[in-house]
């Protein structure tokens, strides 16, 4: 009877241990365990570190024309080639990595900035801010994304990186006010918010302090979702030539330059339209991996 | 009645699962006669559905029929090519299913899905295959079937609905019809009307019908023959009749004793049979109802019964039955249906383990 | 019957009030910047202000945006440009529109065809290799931005095969829509529709997945029908329902990508025209397109919605 007894105590006692192993943990072993995402955060990491070494560093200035030959294939003196100026694009590619990390991730802080308090209020106190929020939502979601885009970029009038960052967050805003209403939605019926309503908790400081913490999980996903989005609109506004100006390298606008040069050197598009690729690639397989990995629905 | 135009030898169908190797279905067999109404009865679970999904073929993934034999008037359906199988399926073995609402394509119209099952059979004409179907819901008992085949079912009551699906069965003259709970999905009334319809349609067209169900009730209105099915394994197989006044395994026993009666006491107990439904990737050993049975001995536990005959046209697995129950161990007077309550087998050291 | 029609009759009134709305929009915050509008021809500053008076440009704000609506509502008229002096915007932009729907529709169909292609295929093979290398497929798809993809067409079908398309891409396309040789239209039209295309592959699979666990596939099976039939007839009609949803979006998406591979490739549509419109800050032209988008859409939106009863019968109007 006490060797029985015993082994009913093990039993009970086993699976609560198991249990208290959290969200997170679990989350970053699936994560770990998909080499794909992997592969493309590692791939991530080293062009980031690329475009900082960049801020100091390149092999040539990126706008100096005629550092070599034009039309130059890939050879020692430029690992990448020269363009149809002369310009060397190993070095246009590296400052235009950075153009792109900078803005998937300030247009993304705009979008989190501008719609997240959107988001919150709406759901929050609903009533008439939720259906005016909501018929401005539905009104930016009716029209494709590049003529938001481009007729903005003509109403402020100067070319430049802040014009294109408030230019494509516009486009992207309604994605962050939707995901935080919602989530604002149905955490304002929990009981911890009742809790302080009830002790007389004032709305700014509940909303803040309480209800934002705790919606920050699905907020900081689709933020980083976000980015590769955001990277793509920017090469397709410079490829059209309404993105950053001259010299400064877009990915974009280096593959328009090299369009019209393909027939003789498409080195010149090649290179930044692999780069955007990979990079595109890279992002979309590692937010998959992210989103497969928090998914609660996973057995194991 | 003459010679039996389904004979199922020896059926076994098991699942390959993450966790092992489920036994759905253990060793079944059983005849069905022309014209004949044959029950199955049991908990869920116990492999009824299986069997039947089985004969038709449709055993789904990770499931495999593994052994056995299912002649359809003499030819093996378990050797068939698929090819030959499917032509097999739903024109000499129909079948029809639970939940008629999810059971029929939400997109297409009721009178077409009659349709099909003719022309996947058979080249027919459109508008000839159309009267047909009109036809076979006027004769399930729709009323207005020209303007019924037009709908979609989503425009149909349960009762309809479930109508169209028997006739979508009977639309190629079957010789069997195997309806896997067809009524348990809908109201009472419209039960009954159901179950009439197929006892008409069983002497009318002297279509064999395999009704499968969880429901005493449906079977003692329906069908002339019942099997009980336990843990994938028939238990006991006889008439309607005697079964439900004589019945000789504990567990039939066990299950008529639970049916709350109209007529009982208030202070009467529900009686349920006490224990969990077996584990089919590890049975117990020896005969497998012997951890829930209250008249179980000795050999209960060691050796597994075979399904032999008891009396003419009477079959059962139990090393004990009734009979002995109620001449041996007082199962009359039984109040307690403990496992073991009446066997003196009660305080057995094996009895407490898990 | 009656009540499509009045449907009908109701959204194209909406179509209506949204391009008028999108043109208002468009014309007083594009008018903001009155001066812009000839800065590309460095004129004297005489010049610029009789030019200005001209075309009315120096006129309050209300008083332009009065004659305008006038113009628009009751003779369709867009006005003219104001860097080409002389060209008529409404017969301009009903031609370019009907060349971008055109390329537009044959993007679709590249889209839906091949997203169900590779959506069915990957369901029915579930986990196979097969399965895997679609899903691969889909993704560089959507990753590679499509100007990308359409440059590497060009590569291949503009350089290195120069027989099937002769080279250049430069059409001959009467307001009629006539095209020289069709295939001229597959390249484009390829690189528009196929980073939608996995949009629509993955959804289809997944819808796919789940309705072949559905109870009705298994009565199809019990009829007797062949695999073929049951996939075809039962499962993917079902499936179809989720796709149709996302058609409207999948509409916009085209009309993006439409405005880049339209200039990659000199197609003489909506999109070349709004690129090049803004270069040249002829912003008349602008505001047309801006309208011709609007209608456009529109008329996209409602083809979508006016598809959803024919796949399932449950939705009517």
């Amino acid at each position: 009877m006490a060797t029985q007894q015993a082994t009913v105590d093990q039993l009970i006692a086993a699976p609560v241990a198991r249990a208290q192993v959290g969200l997170w943990t679990d989350a970053w072993r699936r994560l770990r365990r998909n080499r794909l995402a992997l592969v493309s955060a590692a791939y991530l990491i080293a062009l980031a570190a690329t475009a900082l070494v960049g801020i100091v560093y390149t092999p040539y200035p990126y706008a100096h024309q005629g550092v070599g030959l034009p039309y130059q294939g890939p050879s020692a003196a430029h690992l990448l080639g020269t363009d149809q100026a002369g310009r060397d694009i190993l070095s246009r590619m590296i400052i235009g990595a950075q153009i792109s990390l900078i803005v998937g991730l300030a247009t993304q802080t705009v979008v989190v900035v501008v719609g997240v308090p959107l988001g919150l209020v709406a759901g929050y106190f609903k009533g008439w801010i939720d259906t005016a929020l909501s018929f401005v939502i539905s009104v930016f979601y009716g029209i494709p994304d590049i003529l938001v885009a481009m007729i903005l970029i003509v109403i402020i009038g100067k070319p430049g990186l802040g014009t294109i960052i408030v230019a494509i967050a516009a486009t992207r805003w309604m994605d962050m006010a939707r995901l935080t209403r919602g989530q604002t939605l149905s955490l304002r019926e929990r009981e911890f918010i009742e809790a302080s309503r009830a002790t007389g908790g004032r709305s700014t400081k509940i909303l803040f302090g309480h209800l934002l913490p705790n919606a920050l999980g699905p907020i900081i996903v689709q933020a980083t979702l976000g980015i590769p989005a955001a990277i793509l609109f920017e090469a397709f506004l410079s490829f059209l030539g309404l993105g950053v100006p001259p010299p400064t390298p877009s990915w974009g606008s280096m593959a328009a330059d090299g369009i019209h040069a393909m027939r003789i050197s498409p080195h010149i598009v090649l290179a930044p339209a692999i780069g955007l690729s990979i990079t595109l690639m890279a992002f979309n397989f590692l937010g998959d991996g992210l989103r497969d990995a928090l998914d609660p629905r996973q057995k194991r | 009645m003459s010679g039996p135009i389904l004979e199922v030898r020896d059926l076994h169908t098991q699942f390959y699962t993450d966790d092992g190797v489920v036994q759905a279905v253990n060793g079944v067999s059983f005849d069905l006669h022309e014209g004949e109404s044959l029950g199955i009865v049991g908990e869920s679970g116990c492999g009824k559905s299986m069997t039947a999904l089985s004969i038709m073929g449709l055993v789904p993934e990770p499931g495999r029929v593994t052994g056995g034999q299912i002649r359809l008037r003499g030819q093996d359906l378990l050797r068939l090519r698929p090819e030959d199988m499917r032509e097999v399926r739903g024109r000499d073995v129909a079948m029809i299913f639970q939940d008629p609402l999810s059971s029929l394509n939400p997109v297409l119209r009721n009178g077409f899905q009659i349709e099909e099952a003719m022309l996947a059979h058979k080249e027919l004409p459109r508008r000839q295959a159309l009267e047909r179907a009109v036809g076979l819901l006027r004769k399930v008992r729709v009323p207005a079937p020209e303007a019924r085949a037009r709908d979609y079912p989503f425009q149909l009551s349960g009762g309809m609905r479930q109508r169209t699906m028997i006739a979508m069965g009977l639309a190629n003259d079957p010789s069997v019809l195997i309806a896997d709970e067809p009524t348990t999905a809908l109201d009472v009334t419209v039960q009954a009307q159901i179950l009439e319809l197929l006892r008409d349609l069983n002497r009318e067209l002297n279509t064999a019908i395999i009704m499968i169900t969880h429901n005493l009730g449906v079977v003692a209105g329906l069908c002339s023959r019942v099997l009980v099915m336990y843990a994938g394994q028939i238990v006991e197989e006889g008439p309607v009749d005697e079964i439900f006044e004589h019945p000789q395994h504990p567990y039939t026993w066990a299950l008529l004793r639970s049916v709350p009666r109209i007529d009982a006491l208030r202070h009467d107990r529900l009686r349920s049979i006490e224990g969990l439904p077996p584990d089919l990737i590890s049975p117990p050993s020896g005969c497998r109802f012997h951890p829930r049975c209250p008249f179980r001995i000795d050999r209960c536990f060691r050796e597994e019964p075979p399904l032999e005959r008891i009396a003419e046209g009477r079959l059962a697995a139990c090393w004990v039955t009734m009979e002995r129950a109620y001449a041996e161990m007082g199962a009359g007077q039984l109040v307690d249906v403990r496992p073991g309550a009446g066997s003196g087998v009660h305080g057995l050291q094996e009895e407490r383990v898990g | 019957m009656k009540g499509s029609l009045l449907y009908i009759g109701q959204r194209t009134l909406l179509i209506a009030f949204t391009a008028l709305a999108v043109s208002s929009i468009v014309f007083i915050g594009i008018h903001r910047l009155p001066g812009d509008a000839f800065v590309s021809e460095r004129l004297r500053p005489s010049q610029q202000q009789a030019l200005l008076h001209q075309y009315g440009l120096d006129r309050p704000l209300l008083v332009q945006y009065r004659d305008f609506m006038t113009n628009l509502v009751l003779h369709g008229d867009l006005g003219q440009s104001v860097a080409n002096r002389g060209v008529r915007i409404t017969p301009l932009v009903l031609r370019e529109a009907t060349v971008s729907a055109e390329i537009g529709a044959a993007a679709l169909i590249f889209t839906i065809g091949l997203g169900l292609l590779f959506g069915v295929a990957g369901a029915i093979r579930q986990n196979s290799w097969v399965d895997y290398a679609l899903s691969a497929t889909s993704v560089v798809g959507f990753s590679m931005p499509n100007f990308v993809i359409a440059t590497f067409l060009l590569l291949v079908f503009g350089i290195w095969l120069q027989n099937l398309t002769g080279g250049g891409f430069f059409y001959e396309i009467g307001w009629d829509g006539a095209y020289g040789n069709p295939a001229e239209i597959i390249v484009p039209a390829f690189a528009l529709g196929f980073p939608y295309a996995s949009f629509v592959a993955r959804l289809t699979r997944a819808s796919m997945l789940e309705v072949i666990r559905q109870d009705y596939i298994r009565t199809a099976r019990a009829k007797g029908l062949a695999e073929q039939v049951v996939i075809v007839r039962h499962a993917l009609r079902n499936a179809l329902i989720p796709v149709v949803t996302i058609l409207g979006p999948l509409v916009i998406g085209i009309v993006t990508g439409s405005v880049v591979i339209e200039n990659i490739f000199g197609i003489p549509g909506l999109g070349k025209e709004f690129v090049q419109s803004i270069l040249n800050r002829d912003y008349n032209i602008v505001i047309g397109v801006f309208t011709g988008y609007a209608a456009l859409i529109g008329l996209a939106n409602l083809t979508v919605d006016l598809i959803y009863p024919l796949i399932d019968p449950r939705i009517r109007y």
